[in-house]
């Protein structure tokens, strides 16, 4: 399913490539440099990454066609995952959503497409409270998926910062600025601006600023390098195709107790009539990994709940080496995300309900701060001979 | 029938029902007798301020309901909102094809009205033309997936009138002992007018309206009363102006919308709620309050 517009052995950067191989010009790069990356030479392979119009066309033309809106097909996943996930409730959370009297969204087929209900008068609100609801982002299902001890050990601890962390922060606000105001200037002064009016980066922008000079410069050199690539490649976006960018999106299942959330780098189209009209790209600084796929499915999934209809494509594009993965939207592919959805959310509100975590051996047992009383995480290590120098995703 | 002409439909369908005068009268009597019980214990120059996210937290976390009292500072969370709806307003005359494409132009000009007369159209001027230019991107960008949600909500070519985009916020002041005053803010005020029956961009004083309330995440318990709430101050607000007639709520982030047709009843549940909420904020700040 899953269409490449590049050779999956290219890719890897010229060694030593980078800005401070050449002269910069006004715009924070270098002529040849960005002539090279232009037109990819500054690759040893002979692949080049799209670029331009022709990647907007990559991204536009799937080689499917576009699905069409059946609010029908999504009623149904919605019904299922309603059913499956209340079951796996504890009692929490169900019925109308305030008690009001009005016909809520998942109320039957005759709701048809629009989610909206009304309600004459309010009802006698207050009386009772909703306890928060199980909120499954894409990182919470990844990491639980991995392996549910290993979530528990790490879900409340805050994330070190680190170098490709940064880089990828930045390039994230980078692209913002690029869709919106058309241009980067200073790629790193850009990015640590953007990041110092964001109250929840605050303790990645101290990171930076305190960073011995050598690893900032190694910073800076990198999301340089990217930004160009990024301004060279990324096409102009006409204004009617309505882009945004991390654009929050929501799915309130099983009455309100669960609640799917992700938020999108960048949403192109306008909402759909006919037929599916939204792509979803994802922006990724780092190497590419076959579990970037199953984030994006897990989008396409809480975007077709809460549009009624699925966006035609998702697809990551990776600022490091220009590739770009595009996956046309199907059925298939959205029953397949709300069955893995399924699995960690149940997964979720095990460990939240307190109940013994299932240790799962993987490629994260080498770093996992409860290896010592793991027994599979033990047995895999011993296994290796100690070492496990891999890391990826689970199931 | 697409979802943006669906909700289009909904929200200008005709009034149900009208408040009258009298019942404007019994409601403001109602609030006042209720919120006066609540407010007795707070301490003489006390005040309180209701809005909607106050009546929403009061209900969600009834031993902490104020947030916390941060010194004031602008973030793009608070420009968002009205750079969103001029931007919404400059689409809807059709200025621009989209809103990324009125974002740049509108705050820069902006910025040049104020720096060269002094006049801040949106208060956050001087603190947006000393930003950064990647800092200045992030509060554009923000407000340009804000309007996109609200641009994309509506069959606007639908309305038989333009609908007030933003707009001062309704204020009304409780004659209680002790100041409590109610603040509504809505985004959109929809003229539910025939079409034809008025020429586009009149409206006269008694036409009912609807109003449209954005709000961020999913639709939370008393969502029914926070709606009816936004109505309860409009009527409050001004005798000469008619009680809105609905109001509609958008989740854009959730894809959600909800609708409040606008009764007495209606109006009753509102105002007990604001009551309640005036009670666990006194309850609040009581309990916090240092012993003399």
């Amino acid at each position: 399913m899953l269409q490449m517009d590049v050779d999956r052995r290219a890719g890897n950067p010229r060694e030593g490539g980078g800005r401070s191989q050449s002269t910069s010009d006004s715009h924070g790069g270098s002529r040849s440099r960005r002539e090279e990356i232009a037109c990819g030479q500054a690759w040893s392979h002979p692949w080049r990454p799209l670029a331009g119009p022709a990647l907007l066309e990559r991204l536009r033309v799937t080689g499917r066609p576009r699905p069409k809106v059946d609010p029908e097909f999504v009623l149904r996943l919605r019904r299922h995952l309603d059913a499956e996930l209340a079951t796996g409730s504890t009692g929490e959370g169900h019925g109308d959503v305030d008690g009001a009297p009005g016909r809520g969204p998942d109320a039957g087929p005759g709701v048809g497409p629009v989610s909206g209900s009304r309600a004459g008068a309010p009802g006698p609100g207050g009386t009772f409270s909703r306890p928060s609801p199980l909120v499954v982002t894409r990182d919470r299902l990844t990491r639980v998926l991995a392996c549910e001890a290993h979530y528990v050990a790490t879900e409340f601890g805050e994330r070190t910062p680190t170098p490709a962390m940064a880089c990828g922060a930045m390039i994230d606000v980078l692209l913002r600025q690029l869709v919106c105001v058309g241009s980067i200037g200073d790629p790193m002064a850009d990015g640590l601006a953007a990041l110092s009016v964001d109250d929840h980066q605050r303790g990645l922008l101290s990171w930076i600023e305190q960073l011995p000079p050598r690893d900032r410069e190694g910073l800076r050199a990198e999301v340089e390098r990217q930004a160009e690539g990024l301004q060279l490649r990324w096409p102009a976006l006409e204004p009617g195709w309505l882009p945004r960018t991390h654009e929050a999106i929501r799915a309130q299942l099983a009455g309100g107790s669960v609640e799917l959330s992700a938020r999108v780098d960048l949403a192109i189209g306008r909402p759909a009539e006919d037929e599916a009209s939204v792509a979803v790209v994802e922006i990724k600084s780092g190497a590419r990994r076959p579990g970037h796929r199953v984030d994006l499915h897990f989008y396409a999934l809480v975007e077709a709940v809460r549009s009624w209809a699925p966006p035609f494509v998702v697809a990551t594009y990776y600022t490091m080496t220009g590739e770009l993965d595009v996956d046309p939207v199907t059925d298939e592919l959205l029953v397949e995300a709300a069955r893995r959805t399924l699995i960690g959310a149940r997964a979720l509100r095990r460990v939240a309900d307190g109940i013994e975590p299932v240790r799962s051996a993987g490629t994260l047992c080498g770093w996992c701060a409860v290896l010592p009383e793991c027994g599979p995480g033990r047995e895999r290590l011993d296994g290796l001979g100690g070492r496990d120098t891999t890391r990826g995703e689970g199931r | 029938m697409t979802r943006s002409a669906v909700r289009t439909s909904e929200l200008t369908a005709p009034p149900v029902i009208r408040i009258g005068e009298e019942a404007r009268r019994r409601l403001r009597d109602r609030l006042l007798s209720r919120v006066s019980a609540s407010i007795e214990g707070l301490p003489p120059g006390g005040q309180v301020e209701v809005t909607l996210p106050l009546l929403r937290r009061a209900l969600v976390h009834p031993d902490r309901p104020a947030m916390d009292e941060e010194p004031f500072a602008w973030k793009p969370v608070f420009v968002r909102r009205s750079l969103g709806l001029a931007v919404v307003s400059a689409c809807v005359t059709g200025r621009f094809r989209g809103p990324s494409e009125a974002v740049v132009p509108i705050a820069t000009d902006a910025v040049a009205e104020w720096e060269r007369t002094g006049w801040r159209t949106f208060h956050w001027e001087p603190w947006f033309s000393g930003l950064p230019s990647g800092a200045r991107a992030v509060v554009l960008a923000d407000a340009v997936g804000w309007a996109t949600s609200l641009w994309t909500a509506f069959d606007w070519t639908a309305f038989a009138q333009v609908p007030q985009i933003g707009g001062a916020d309704d204020h009304w002041t409780c004659p209680a002992p002790r100041t409590v005053r109610l603040k509504g803010r809505s985004e959109l005020r929809v003229p539910l007018t025939a079409p034809g029956s008025v020429p586009r961009g009149r409206q006269r004083s008694d036409t009912p309206v609807a109003l449209v309330s954005v709000s961020g995440g999913c639709p939370e318990q008393g969502w029914a009363e926070g709606l009816a709430y936004l109505a309860l101050t409009a009527g409050l607000r001004s005798s000469s102006l008619p009680v809105p007639a609905r109001v509609m709520g958008l989740w854009p982030d959730a894809g959600l919308h909800r609708t409040v047709d606008i009764d007495e009843g209606a109006l009753e549940v509102a105002a007990d709620r604001v009551a309640r909420t005036v009670g666990v904020v006194v309850g609040a700040r009581l309990s916090t309050a240092p012993p003399r």
